[in-house]
């Protein structure tokens, strides 16, 4: 997964100043006003959660905020469809686990 | 509780002609969306949209999408955004959440257009990030700017299917191969044919089996499937791909004209009954676009405006006679789209074989995505006969309603006729000073130059491009055929564009003189296998 730099039809997408988040507790970067979403897929993110019972992982399905998959922990607030809640500086992005926030240090095999 | 002439409930193509339409004729209007931005899905689409020059056709979808917001605006239509309608209630009251609270609107008129969401197919795996809709895969990619993966598998070969699986190419990411369950290809044989010169492999009769991976897509299984579409054992195939678009389909999002109470019926999914201005059974509630049955952006705009024009009627901001002289034109026009092959009462059949002139289709299209040489040379854009000098070649070959073609050349070599879906033709006497506007025009990039050099041994091909790097005067490669196998060396000896083209290059390739009709895409720097 990559940015695209330069399209031949849309040339450069319009992008925010670039902004600091956190994942986990991790340090990341993205854009601010683009999608949460569109910033954790630029680093490579895939697992937005784990399902309650199963604990089966979910990432972006619909991209339009209809689908609720892509919901995570943003600013400790559960449940926030990051397909279509804007970045902002110094966000705290959590992976959503049932509906709790992963343990900040957990890694994946853990859960 | 604010009170508003005309509500619309959605800011897409057929919702903003509406309220354009309704402002125009004199009426407040307020039209309310859930997303950040307006312009519904219009922004995702970046391909050349089809029909006539009323129909805005060779004017790429996100183009046209600014064009409606400026003439909202001019408008003086008030554009409500993160505005989520939660509810329809009697005598024309909405509630609508904004953040966390919930404030009332009354509308005289309330128009539905809230279109569609994409249908899904359940599969083992499906659930795996990685796995998304081809609309999904759109909109990270055409609104974000980042790529859904690096390489696709795309499940569903109708219009979105083809279109998004171009545009991932476009975005540079790869695409492993297109399938259907169905035995042929659904959508447009133009969109199937760009992906298959550049080597895209289509697999008909095809299901998905499987996503495989632990916490994301790193393969797919697909298999043939019979004819009632089980997956036959022994027919699998593994693809090595990070990410699946799911494209099977649209459903209409009609849960507000449902609560609202309106008589429905089933179109593709439940949509309220409605007359033919698009009112429903309540007077006053309207729908368009998708919502009352899913069609494509162009019609929704015609239909958007044919209910705004109603509301107005109906407010008394148009006279009688004035609408009707309106909507007839609007509905002409509408006419128009929905005519040919793959028209809303041509809606997945089958057993078409024949163009309305008569042509034998192409099978190979149909089952492959590209048209045979054979097969190109028996239709009427191909110009049988006439090969000296510089020609178009073109290989359009189906009933659909598009005709800019007939308008880019000022010299009339190319006819359609007074009937958008016809096929078009090369005249006999052709005086074609090669200036390439056909091929810019033609939304479905199926339009070629072809100069034979016959003292050189030589030929030109000019084809659209759409892809970076734009390959320089000189560069040395190979030319692909319409399977997208390696045909012969080229080399280009030439790349333009203009402003009016907006992002298609035409590149000229030459190649040996027998090329000519088999050469159609240019690939740089890979050796003749």
């Amino acid at each position: 997964m990559m940015r695209i730099q330069k399209h031949p039809i849309l040339d450069r997408i319009q992008k925010g100043r670039q902004v600091t988040f956190s994942l986990d507790g991790k340090p990341m970067q993205g854009y601010e006003g683009e999608p949460i979403a569109a910033a954790l897929l630029a680093a490579g993110v895939r697992v937005h959660r784990y399902t309650t019972k199963a604990r089966q992982p979910r990432g972006i399905f619909c991209a339009i905020g209809r689908c609720t998959d892509c919901v995570m922990v943003v600013d400790g607030k559960p449940n926030v469809r990051t397909c279509v809640t804007p970045l902002k500086e110094g966000m705290r992005v959590q992976t959503q686990v049932g509906i709790s926030a992963k343990k900040e240090s957990d890694d994946h095999e853990t859960i | 509780m604010k009170r508003y002439e005309l509500i619309v409930i959605g800011a897409g193509p057929a919702g903003l002609s509406a309220a354009v339409e309704a402002a125009n004729a004199g009426m407040s209007v307020a039209v309310f969306d859930e997303n950040a931005r307006p312009g519904g899905q219009l922004f995702k689409q970046i391909h050349k949209f089809f029909g006539s020059k009323e129909h805005q056709a060779k004017i790429r979808g996100f183009r046209i999408g600014q064009q409606l917001l400026k003439q909202a605006e001019e408008a003086g239509v008030e554009v409500h955004l993160n505005s989520v309608v939660m509810g329809i209630f009697d005598l024309g009251e909405i509630t609508v959440q904004h953040g966390d609270g919930v404030c009332h609107y009354k509308g005289d008129s309330i128009l539905i257009a809230t279109g569609a969401c994409e249908n899904m197919v359940p599969f083992d795996g499906w659930t795996l990030p990685g796995v998304m809709g081809a609309g999904a895969a759109q909109t990270m990619m055409n609104l974000h700017g980042v790529q859904p993966g690096s390489r696709v598998l795309m499940v569903g070969s109708g219009n979105v299917g083809l279109v998004v699986s171009f545009q991932l190419l476009q975005g540079g990411v790869e695409v492993a191969a297109v399938i259907d369950a169905a035995p042929q290809i659904g959508g447009y044989g133009v969109h199937a044919a760009k992906l298959a010169r550049i080597g895209v492999p289509f697999y008909l009769s095809h299901t998905i089996v499987k996503a495989e991976g632990t916490d994301h897509v790193t393969g797919a299984v697909i298999a043939q499937v019979d004819e009632s579409f089980r997956p036959i054992a022994g027919t699998e195939k593994h693809l090595d791909v990070d990410t699946v678009c799911i494209a099977v389909g649209l459903s209409p999002m009609s849960q507000l004209a449902r609560m609202a109470g309106c008589e429905m019926t089933e179109k593709g999914g439940a949509v309220p009954v409605v007359d033919e201005y698009g009112q429903t059974s309540i007077p006053g509630l309207f729908v368009a676009g998708d919502v009352g049955g899913i069609e494509e952006a162009s019609s929704a705009m015609i239909g958007g405006r044919i209910a705004g024009a109603a509301a107005a009627r109906r407010s008394g901001y148009l006279p009688e006679e004035e609408f009707r002289e309106k909507a007839s034109a609007l509905k002409a026009s509408l006419g128009q789209l929905h005519e040919g092959m793959f028209s809303p009462k041509n809606k997945g059949r089958r057993d078409l074989t024949v163009t309305d002139e008569g042509y034998l289709l192409s099978k190979t299209l149909l089952h492959h995505g590209y048209l045979s040489e054979e097969e190109v040379a028996g239709f009427p854009g191909a110009a049988p006969g006439k090969s000296a000098g510089i020609h178009p070649v073109i290989e359009c070959t189906q009933n659909i309603p598009c005709n800019p073609c007939q308008d880019a050349c000022r010299f009339g070599c190319i006819r359609v006729g007074d009937h958008m879906t016809a096929l078009p033709a090369v005249a006999e006497n052709a005086r074609c000073v090669g200036c390439g506007m056909c091929v810019a025009s033609c939304p479905g990039q199926a339009i070629f130059l072809v100069n034979d050099e016959e003292e050189a041994g030589t030929a030109t091909v000019t084809l659209p491009y759409e892809f970076l790097p734009v390959p320089e005067k000189g560069a040395k490669g190979v030319a692909l055929g319409r399977d997208g196998r390696v045909v012969c060396p080229a080399e280009v000896v030439e790349a333009k564009t203009a402003g009016f083209m907006d992002g298609t290059v035409l590149l000229t390739m030459r190649v040996p003189l027998e090329m000519s009709m088999k050469a159609r895409f240019f690939k740089t720097g890979e050796g003749t296998k």
